[in-house]
């Protein structure tokens, strides 16, 4: 076999055998001294930096741009009121009583009855679009990829396993005028008594906060993941809810503006921002527990997958040598089939909370390299936390 | 039938939350009437190459018109192409376009589905429309190129929904700009074309302050009392043609010369985005 020719450029060298171009710049042959690196300049270890713009759409109630590399997403969440007349399945006991009872709460924490709330009833609704043409494959027309899918539910599910949203910020609640008359006759007071007596005189759960949390590939250049989740949590941290009241004759919300005198609020005390002129609605910014961030990397194996390749059963007897890439981008995606993500929290006291890990498609990736991976995402979760600041 | 492939959300349905009484604070708020002289447009900003994946690319955005609620228009474009069609397509001696306008779910103010809805589609043939005059088609026969607009934030005042009535003026605003930004777009994939094409609009609107109706260039529905008549332009400046002519509402039979003046006037705007269009290719190209 001809040594092959290196008169090609870089770029048609990469295109024509991407898995031995990556191979070699990642493990440069002794005459030459090049540091190790990937076919995009990066380090192994080196992600790419991340860009985030936040509150750019008028029409969302939170909103973020993230842009890492040539991946840029954008997330738009939106409220709308889901009131509890809507809900089939509604079980009205269980909320009234976590309102009144603070011990109550302690049993959310544990899984009980405050995250079965937001799941039950559905109250985020995460949906990934990638059909925008962000990627040649992904042509809108037709219906979601499996791709789409299953980031969508990736998503959803760690929305949920994060518990990254109080249910308790979500709700709307109703306070009944107590109408009370000296000169009222015993049947009404009767009357009165007895729906005192059915506990409809505290405040009553009306409503829920919908949150749609959509988001939209404008391009698409590996690592769809981390820029996805990083975009909703940039966008939930952005989320200003309106202030509410509800009204029972309407049986809707209505917004409260500031020249509107306040009688009954939502549940948490809303924080006036300064500086909005006086029609504007009254906003709260919704609370948001932690920072998780994702952390995705790709394992790059020495071998190349089948043995077609005659420029890697060459190499074989070298050892069975891998890289962990991180933040793969699309032309290191297809060649790597082991990926891991890992999610990771360390706002809280500092100390580093693994939230999940995921990892699929081979058996490189054991019980030390998991271990190891756990300080790079530590790293990649402080560069995020600055770039959110 | 819900769509199993997406997370679908509440069974019940949710409603966003409704304002205090209507329009009451709207008429009070913020009709402020045109800032503008009657024939200059908002400022844009257009940029090729967002998304460097595609062959070719680009992202318009228009001003708002400085008030709060009132957003612009925020538009992505995508030109994946050409391409050669599928075996089982017939035989097409000239390049096949496909043009898809979809609005972002967070676009508007009400909530967008993913589904492609009736106004959609109609956006995306008369982006078709306006740049099969401006390529030169039969150069691909036996191809297809794919135009993908996202409309990012739509051109809607958040406050004025119940006192126009209706959205479709916005929708004019919307294909403006869906044919500008695309023709940045297959500029930028190299796609050949005779000239640039830019959409343009011009509105015959009727304010509070004189009775008589006049023609304003780019209108925004909300800056004005009364929209009577629109036509949206696509425009190639150096050949003097019109590809495509969109025109809506009612004109007194009688008046012809109203018609053409509205038409012109379209034009006019159309000539003012393509300078932008020129500038921002010869930037890139530069």
């Amino acid at each position: 076999m001809a040594a092959p020719s290196m008169s090609f450029p870089r770029a048609v060298f990469a295109k024509l055998s991407p898995h031995p171009y990556l191979l070699r710049t990642l493990a440069p042959q002794p005459p030459s001294d090049a540091a190790a690196s990937r076919t995009n300049g990066r380090a192994p270890h080196e992600a790419r930096p991340v860009h985030i713009h936040t509150s750019s759409l008028s029409h969302a109630h939170g909103s973020a741009l993230v842009r890492t590399g040539d991946t840029t997403v954008i997330c738009g969440v939106r409220g709308e009121v889901l009131p509890v007349a809507n809900i089939p399945q509604y079980r009205p006991q269980a909320t009234q009583q976590q309102q009144q009872d603070d011990s109550h709460e302690r049993a959310d924490e544990r899984g009980g009855l405050g995250r079965g709330e937001l799941k039950d009833y559905d109250l985020l609704v995460p949906n990934i679009e990638l059909a925008t043409g962000c990627a040649p494959q992904f042509l809108p027309g037709v219906p979601p990829t499996t791709l789409a899918q299953t980031l969508s539910t990736r998503v959803y599910s760690l929305l949920h396993s994060c518990r990254v949203v109080d249910p308790k910020s979500l709700r709307i609640w109703y306070t009944p005028p107590t109408a009370v008359g000296d000169e009222m006759d015993t049947e009404e007071q009767q009357r009165q008594q007895e729906e005192a007596d059915d506990g409809d005189d505290g405040p009553q759960l009306a409503a829920y906060w919908v949150l749609y949390i959509d988001l939209l590939f404008v391009s698409l250049d590996g690592n769809p993941f981390d820029a996805a989740w990083t975009a909703v949590m940039a966008a939930l941290r952005d989320t200003k809810l309106p202030a509410v009241r509800w009204d029972p004759d309407r049986q809707a919300a209505v917004l409260q503006s500031y020249s509107q005198p306040t009688t009954t609020t939502t549940a948490t005390a809303a924080a006036a921002v300064p500086g909005q002129d006086k029609n504007s609605v009254k906003t709260t910014p919704l609370p948001v527990a932690g920072l998780p961030v994702a952390c995705t990397a790709a394992m790059f194996p020495e071998k190349e997958h089948g043995g077609e390749s005659m420029a890697a059963s060459a190499e074989a007897t070298v050892g069975n040598r891998h890289w962990i890439l991180l933040d793969p981008d699309r032309s290191e995606e297809t060649l790597c089939s082991e990926t891991i993500t890992m999610v990771v929290d360390c706002s809280e006291g500092g100390e580093t909370r693994i939230k999940s890990i995921e990892k699929q498609g081979g058996v490189v990736i054991g019980r030390e390299l998991i271990r190891g991976f756990a300080g790079v995402a530590e790293k990649r979760w402080k560069e995020v936390r600055d770039a959110m600041q | 039938m819900s769509d199993r492939r997406r997370i679908n959300g509440p069974v019940g349905a949710t409603i966003p939350p409704a304002s205090e009484d209507g329009a009451s604070r709207e008429v009070a708020g913020s009709r402020g009437g045109r800032s503008r002289p009657p024939n200059a447009i908002r400022k844009m900003y257009l940029k090729t190459g967002v998304t460097p994946s595609a062959s070719g690319s680009a992202y318009l955005e228009i001003e708002t018109s400085g008030r709060s609620g009132v957003s612009g228009l925020k538009l992505s474009c995508t030109v994946h192409g050409p391409r050669s069609l599928p075996r089982s397509s017939p035989f097409s001696p000239h390049i096949i376009l496909s043009t898809h306008v979809k609005y972002a779910p967070f676009a508007t103010r009400q909530r967008r589905g993913y589904l492609r809805d009736p106004s959609e589609r109609d956006l995306g043939t008369h982006l078709e429309a306006a740049l099969r005059g401006a390529i030169i088609a039969d150069r691909w026969p036996k191809s297809g190129v794919d135009i993908i607009v996202s409309i990012i934030e739509g051109d809607q005042d958040r406050e004025t929904s119940k006192t126009q009535g209706d959205e479709s003026w916005d929708l004019m605003n919307a294909l403006s700009g869906c044919i500008t930004v695309a023709s940045a777009a297959l500029a930028d994939a190299g796609i050949d074309c005779i000239d640039t094409v830019a959409g343009g609009v011009a509105a015959l609107v009727s304010d509070k302050g004189d009775g008589n109706p006049s023609i304003v260039i780019d209108p925004i529905p909300s800056e004005h009392d009364r929209i009577l008549a629109a036509c949206c332009i696509a425009y190639l400046p150096t050949r003097d043609e019109v590809t495509n002519l969109w025109f809506k509402g009612d004109l007194p039979a009688s008046d012809a010369e109203l018609y053409t003046k509205l038409v012109e006037k379209g034009i006019q705007a159309s000539a003012k985005a393509n300078r932008v269009l020129v500038e921002c290719l010869g930037e890139t190209v530069g």
